[in-house]
C-alpha cells in the first residue's frame, strides 16, 4: 500500500483511564470522516508505555496490565469500524519495555521514537492520559511531543468531573501506611505514651496524612513486599557501613600520603536497578561510599566521579550494585553480570 | 576508666580524625569534584563516629534513639547534598581535573 498525502496517521497513547473508550471511539471517528472525505486510508497505532521495569522477568504485571488494556481497545476499534474495516488499519503496541520511563521527557522521547518508525504524523492523546498515576503528566508530555514536530491533538471527549485531590486516588493502605509511620515519629520524638502526647500525636499525624498522603507515596503500598524489602534493607546497612568504614581509611591514606596518589576518573555504565526508589537507593550509596560520587543519574544511566583507580574498579565489580538488588528485588536478582561484564558483552556486540 | 569511657574516648578521637582528614582533603585536593569526595564523605564518616560516641554517653536512653535518628538523616542528606554540588558543576560545564593534565 503507497502511502499518500492525504492518509490519515495517527498515534494514541493509551492507559487505563475513564475516558479511554471515548477517545477510542473518537479516534475511529476521525480516521473514517476524513477517510470519507479524500477516500485516502487511515492508520491508528494504540501503544502503551510502559512507566516502569520493576521485576527481571518480561512477563512482569504491568505487561500483563497492558496486554489486556490493548486487548480491550482492539475489541472496542472492531466495535466501532464496523464494516470499513479496509479503510481503516489498526494496530497495537506496548513501548519503552527496554527502558526506564519518569519524566514527560522520557514518554515523550518512546512516542516519538515510535511515531518516527511508523511514520506517523498525528498524535491524539486521551485528556485523562496518566500512566504516572498521582502525577500530572498529560500538557507538559504534549509540549514536549508537539516540540518534536507531530501534531497534538487533544480527544474533545466528556471529562469526568474532577473529584477533589482528597479522594482522587491512593488507597487505605496508603494513608493507613503514612498514619502510622508519622504517629510512631510523633511519639518517639516525645518519648512518652501519656494522654496529652497520644492526642496531639493523634491530630498530628492525621493532618500530615490528609494533607501529603497522595504525594509522598506514588505506589500502593504491599504490605507484606514492603516488610520483605525492610528486612534485607536491615541486612544491607551493616554492609554499607562496612563499606563506608573501609573506604573512609583508603581515601585518609589517600589524602594524607605525600604524594596525593589520587587519579580522578568519570564512569559512566547503565546500572541494572529498575524502580526510582532502587535507583535513588543505590545512587545515594554511590555517593555515600568514600571516593565515589553519583554526578549524574538519566534514567538507568549513571555518570559517577571516581578518585582512585580502586574505587572504580571496586564499582564495576559490581558488589554494592548486587547488594541494592538484593534489597529490592530479593535473591534471584543478585545473578545478573556485573557493570563490567555487561560492558564487555556490549563492547562484543557492537 | 571504664570500658564505655575508652570506647567513647577511641570514637571522639576518630571522628575527629576523619574531620582533619576532611580539611586537610579539601586544601590539598586539586578540583571541585575531588573536593566535594573530602568534604562529603570523610565528614560524614567523622560525624558518625562523633555522634555514635555521643549516643553512647547518653547511655541508653531517648536521647540515644534521636542521636541515631540524626545519624539517619545525616545519611540521607548528606549524599543529596555532595550530588546536588557535583551535579550543578557538571550542568556548568567545569571538566574533572585528571593526572594526563598536571603531566601536560
Amino acid at each position: 500500500m503507497v502511502v499518500g498525502v492525504t492518509d490519515l496517521r495517527l498515534l494514541v497513547p493509551v492507559s487505563e483511564s475513564v475516558t479511554l473508550r471515548n477517545t477510542v471511539a473518537y479516534a475511529i471517528r476521525h480516521a473514517l470522516e476524513r477517510t470519507d472525505e479524500t477516500e485516502g486510508a487511515a492508520t491508528i497505532h494504540f501503544v502503551y508505555p510502559l512507566s516502569e521495569r520493576p521485576t527481571l522477568d518480561p512477563k512482569s504485571e504491568e505487561t500483563t496490565v497492558a496486554d489486556t488494556l490493548l486487548d480491550r481497545v482492539t475489541v472496542w476499534t472492531e466495535e466501532d469500524i464496523e464494516d470499513d474495516a479496509e479503510r481503516v488499519t489498526i494496530d497495537t503496541a506496548v513501548i519503552g519495555t527496554e527502558e526506564y520511563l519518569f519524566s514527560p521527557v522520557d514518554y515523550a522521547n518512546a512516542l516519538v521514537r515510535y511515531a518516527r518508525t511508523h511514520d506517523l504524523d498525528v498524535a491524539v492523546f486521551d485528556p485523562e492520559f496518566s500512566p504516572l498515576g498521582t502525577t500530572p503528566l498529560l500538557p507538559p508530555l504534549e509540549a514536549e511531543v508537539r516540540k518534536a514536530g507531530l501534531d497534538v491533538e487533544e480527544a474533545p471527549v466528556q471529562r469526568e468531573r474532577r473529584s477533589p485531590p482528597l479522594v482522587r486516588r491512593g488507597t487505605v493502605t496508603q494513608f493507613l501506611a503514612l498514619f502510622g509511620v508519622s504517629y510512631l515519629f510523633y511519639l518517639l520524638l516525645a518519648g512518652s505514651l501519656e494522654t496529652y502526647d497520644l492526642v496531639t500525636g493523634a491530630i498530628s499525624a492525621s493532618v500530615v496524612s490528609v494533607a501529603l498522603w497522595q504525594v509522598s507515596l506514588t505506589s500502593p503500598v504491599r504490605p507484606v513486599r514492603a516488610g520483605k524489602q525492610l528486612g534485607r534493607l536491615a541486612l544491607y546497612l551493616p554492609y554499607l557501613l562496612w563499606e563506608i568504614v573501609k573506604g573512609s581509611l583508603h581515601i585518609a591514606y589517600v589524602v594524607l600520603h605525600p604524594e596525593l596518589p589520587i587519579d580522578p576518573k568519570v564512569v559512566e555504565f547503565d546500572a541494572a536497578v529498575w524502580s526510582s526508589l532502587s535507583i535513588t537507593t543505590f545512587a545515594n550509596s554511590i555517593t555515600l561510599i568514600p571516593g565515589t560520587l553519583t554526578v549524574d543519574v538519566s534514567q538507568r544511566r549513571f555518570t559517577v566521579h571516581a578518585l582512585t583507580p580502586t574505587t572504580y574498579e571496586d564499582l564495576l565489580e559490581g558488589s554494592l550494585e548486587r547488594a541494592v538488588r538484593f534489597v529490592f528485588y530479593g535473591r534471584e536478582a543478585t545473578e545478573i553480570p556485573t557493570p563490567r561484564e555487561r560492558m564487555n558483552d556490549g563492547d562484543e556486540n557492537t | 576508666m571504664e570500658i564505655q569511657e575508652i570506647l567513647i574516648l577511641l570514637l571522639t578521637c576518630s571522628g575527629v580524625f576523619f574531620a582533619v582528614v576532611a580539611a586537610i582533603g579539601l586544601v590539598r585536593l586539586p578540583d571541585v569534584y575531588t573536593r566535594t569526595h573530602s568534604a562529603s564523605k570523610s565528614e560524614t564518616f567523622g560525624a558518625v563516629l562523633t555522634l555514635t560516641a555521643v549516643a553512647i554517653t547518653f547511655g541508653g536512653d531517648l536521647s540515644t534513639l534521636k542521636t541515631v535518628l540524626l545519624l539517619v538523616f545525616m545519611f540521607l542528606t548528606n549524599p543529596t547534598a555532595a550530588h546536588a554540588i557535583v551535579r550543578a558543576a557538571a550542568d556548568q560545564g567545569i571538566e574533572p581535573w585528571t593526572t594526563e593534565e598536571e603531566e601536560s
